[in-house]
């Protein structure tokens, strides 16, 4: 990969890969993170999210694989300079107050001064920023971390967790603010396993599982499309004659229920298919269109979805666990 | 370049200064040196346990530098290697080099800056110790009602300078310690081993198996007193001075003074040359 050959992606892998031992703990992971985006980057425990966040920083060293980070390898001057970041818990010095905290690293990022305040008021934590980060509650000490991360006013923000340990107004907040910074030319990698939150803040999303990124693409795309539901009696019958309609793609049982999935450029209406089966003499109790959360999508691809056998989001067929289904709509 | 430099150094120093460990290591330095040169053998000599015509000169401030060296070898020693430790150390407890490491500089540079700090922040070691021992041999010459002369500025700078090597030595053995370690309690418990220990039992065994003395002859101890001992320090042969008995006693081999000053200019190269080369091969995990 030729450093600062494309100008597109602020961060580019290309079959990154990081061993310990007998453990990989990132296989081959190809990530593209476009300019200007909210990339969010979700995965469960283990699946390798902070490594490759580690690894885009240069605090650990690929075992294999290429990265760039805004077109220079990662941990170069040149890359960390232009890069705010707050990876796992904020590891500050705990005698020191929050805003002489921020004083020993505008030394170290060249930063004016004057930006210690601008960034502890963006985090809401002036008031409290003479006191000493030991007596910080989680929550203030994620804020100074994101505060840390704005210092250098970076044009690459990489959050991991940043929500951690914030109660709810806090949450939504950090929310708007992430949003916030990420408009303009501001890239924001954002590292988190709260759904709600990456559904809320982030452009596009990419799900890594064992070490593997193994989809990738905006909320939308991911969720898939829309699934009337319908709750009917007969139900094979009611099965046989919706099959038949036009616009449908896929017709299933599930639950006692039928699913039924269209076709994209589909202009079947819920009302039209229930008017249908009623002129047939079919007894229609229920019909809902359903579409997988993201939450079911993401346990769905991660293998963690054993208690959530009736999620709207079905596997495509050969869709295993280590092959990438790319979701590629235009954001 | 220099100036962003030079923020590194200021920031480092800022840390430094900032830490309560500095201070109490400073203070515990301080009043260890005062004990031990001045206060035990003065209340030894008023009880009349020590009465040798040596012991009232000695502490007075024309002697300072002489009676004050004696310690920097071994208990000088401890406490810079504990100062080192910290220095280092801590970040890997703090988890802190992580959050230094995704600034700007690299950690060549950062790893330097914190050096130059540490070594700016032993010169108070000394010199604060160095004031103290002479206030306390003004007190007790004042007591004793004998006449008082300052020590040559000469022998006051020569002290100080050697004083600082030692303590710098000893403080990247510290260093070093705590980057292999990775922090700091395994750091201090091998560092005190190895003093009291390995150049401790070592040097003590060097009179009576020849084999060993070359070995001892590089040892940071055995350098650190023959540094000392040209100033009038290292009195362990004279047989009137703390050094003599206990945990911190030297009695050789001794080596020459400048072959005493390269070897520890050549620990403190390549403990820190081993500690950046660790530092930055290693992953921050």
């Amino acid at each position: 990969m030729a450093h600062g050959s494309n100008g597109t992606y602020v961060i580019e892998t290309e079959r990154l890969t990081k061993r310990y031992d007998d453990i990989t703990a990132v296989d081959h992971l190809d990530l593209r993170v476009r300019r200007g985006e909210v990339y969010g980057f979700l995965g469960p425990n283990g699946a390798g999210k902070t490594t490759t966040l580690r690894m885009l920083l240069g605090l650990i060293q690929p075992s294999s694989g290429e990265v760039a980070v805004l077109g220079t390898a990662p941990g170069t001057a040149e890359s960390l300079s232009r890069t705010g970041a707050m990876v796992e818990t904020p590891a500050f010095y705990p005698h020191l107050s929050g805003r002489d905290n921020l004083r020993v690293l505008s030394r170290y990022t060249g930063a004016p001064a004057s930006r210690i305040d601008t960034v502890l008021r963006q985090v809401d934590l002036l008031d409290r920023a003479g006191d000493a980060f030991r007596d910080y509650s989680l929550g203030m000490k994620q804020r100074l971390g994101v505060a840390a991360a704005l210092l250098k006013d970076p044009a690459l923000l990489i959050l991991d967790e940043p929500t951690n340990g914030l109660d709810p107004a806090g949450m939504a907040e950090m929310r708007d603010l992430i949003r916030e910074l990420g408009h303009g030319d501001r890239t924001v990698l954002l590292s988190s396993h709260l759904m709600n939150e990456v559904e809320q803040v982030c452009d596009r999303v990419g799900i890594i599982a064992g070490g593997r990124l193994v989809a990738e693409g905006t909320v939308d795309d991911l969720r898939g499309e829309d699934v009337l539901v319908i709750r009917a009696d007969p139900l094979m019958e009611a099965r046989r004659i919706v099959d038949g309609m036009e616009g449908v793609r896929e017709v299933q049982v599930r639950s006692g229920e039928l699913c039924v999935t269209t076709g994209t450029d589909s202009t079947l209406e819920p009302a039209h298919v229930n008017t249908r089966l009623v002129a047939e003499g079919i007894a229609v109790s229920e019909l809902r269109l359903e579409r997988a959360s993201l939450e079911s999508v993401f346990l769905s691809l991660t293998g963690s979805d054993r208690h959530t056998d009736d999620i709207a989001w079905p596997p495509q067929p050969g869709n295993q666990a280590h092959e990438t289904r790319e979701v590629t709509h235009a954001v | 370049m220099l100036s962003r430099f030079l923020d590194l150094i200021l920031a480092e120093l800022f840390l430094l200064t900032r830490r309560t460990a500095t201070w109490v290591l400073m203070a515990t330095w301080t009043l260890l040196g005062l004990m031990f040169a001045y206060i035990v053998p003065y209340v030894m000599y008023r009880n009349g346990d020590d009465e040798g015509p040596g012991t009232i000169p000695s502490m007075l401030p024309d002697q300072l530098t002489a009676t004050l060296l004696d310690g920097y070898p071994f208990f000088g020693g401890a406490i810079a290697l504990v100062l080192g430790v910290l220095a280092v150390g801590s970040e890997f407890g703090w988890d802190t080099f992580k959050t230094l490491f995704t600034q700007r500089p690299g950690r060549g540079q950062i790893f330097a800056a914190k050096m130059i700090a540490l070594g700016i922040v032993i010169v108070p070691f000394v010199v604060v110790q160095f004031a103290a021992g002479a206030a306390t041999g003004v007190v007790i010459g004042l007591l004793e009602d004998v006449a008082i002369s300052a020590p040559s500025a000469t022998s006051v700078i020569q002290g100080i300078m050697a004083g600082w090597m030692v303590l710098a030595a000893w403080a990247a053995v510290g260093v070093l310690l705590a980057v292999a370690t990775r922090g700091t309690s395994l750091a201090i418990g091998i560092g005190i081993l190895y003093s009291l220990v390995i150049e401790g039992l070592v040097s003590a065994l060097a009179g009576s198996i020849g084999v060993v003395e070359p070995i001892v002859d590089f040892f940071l101890r055995a350098n650190a007193y023959s540094l000392v001992r040209p100033l009038g320090g290292a009195s362990s042969i004279t047989g009137d001075s703390a050094a003599t008995d206990g945990p911190g006693a030297f009695s050789g081999p001794f080596v020459d003074e400048t072959q005493a000053a390269l070897v520890l200019v050549a620990y403190m190269v390549v403990l820190l040359g081993a500690s950046v080369w660790m530092l930055r091969r290693r992953d921050v995990d």
